[in-house]
């Protein structure tokens, strides 16, 4: 899945992985899903209550993304899947 | 009057014979949705998860992929079961929850094909094109404040 590199002096020059940092999960505006489906959504796969998944619905409405989650990758992967199945366009990033 | 109404835990559907047959046409929507790079409405509905590495993209589809078109086949399952019942059908939170995902995943891949970009497309679409989308999206939000109530 990762470009891994073989590191044989210098350890930590592959700037493009960092175990430690947290993979984000990224919520997209999109024209066609509601605002209200959205929140349901949120409130639904994350347990956010209904102030915290409406500002993460505007912010995803006013600003064009939004991150509704973060944690290792897998769960990150898991996450996304969740929201694919709910129709919301969801993406990762590090 | 709303078409879902909870009651004793289950949330029951009443939709008249001309809606359960426009409904009905969701289906072959669904089934005839093509490939990606050909289709937008596939396109819409397998958008890339990791946008700057398509490597791992590619993975992301390959292992979750699979997954996701059985989930969505199983979803239009009870979505058939539910709109070729004739009068009240009964259904638990999670049946609802699958109608509701087939209502969206319809208007997504009829959005895309209507080339809706942007919100203010909405309102530029011819009327039979708008009417399909905003009815599909009145039921929709009908069913998703019905289940929000159990959250």
């Amino acid at each position: 899945m990762l470009a891994q590199t073989t590191p044989v002096i210098v350890p930590d020059t592959d700037e493009d992985i960092d175990l430690d940092e947290p993979w984000q999960v990224v919520v997209w505006n999109d024209p066609v899903n509601t605002m209200t489906y959205v929140v349901y959504v949120f409130r639904k796969l994350f347990g956010y209550d209904e102030t915290k998944a409406t500002e993460l619905m505007l912010q995803v409405h006013h600003e064009g993304r939004a991150i509704v989650s973060d944690g290792p990758r897998e769960q990150a992967e898991l996450d996304c899947f969740r929201l694919q199945n709910h129709g919301l366009w969801a993406t990762i990033e590090q | 009057m709303s078409h879902f109404t909870t009651i004793d835990g289950k949330i029951e559907v009443r939709l008249s014979s001309e809606e359960r047959l426009f409904l009905g046409d969701v289906l072959p929507l669904l089934a005839g949705i093509g490939a990606r790079g050909s289709d937008p409405a596939a396109d819409r509905l397998q958008v890339p998860v990791y946008l700057d590495d398509p490597e791992a993209n590619e993975e992301w589809w390959r292992l979750m992929g699979s997954d996701l078109d059985a989930g969505r086949r199983s979803d239009r399952a009870v979505f058939e079961r539910t709109i070729s019942t004739k009068g009240t059908v009964a259904l638990s939170n999670d049946e609802a929850d699958a109608v509701l995902r087939v209502l969206n995943e319809a208007r997504l891949a009829l959005g895309a094909r209507f080339g809706i970009d942007v919100e203010e497309d909405h309102d530029e679409l011819p009327e039979d094109s708008r009417q399909v989308l905003d009815y599909l999206g009145w039921i929709q939000e009908e069913l998703t404040l019905e289940l929000m109530r159990a959250l």
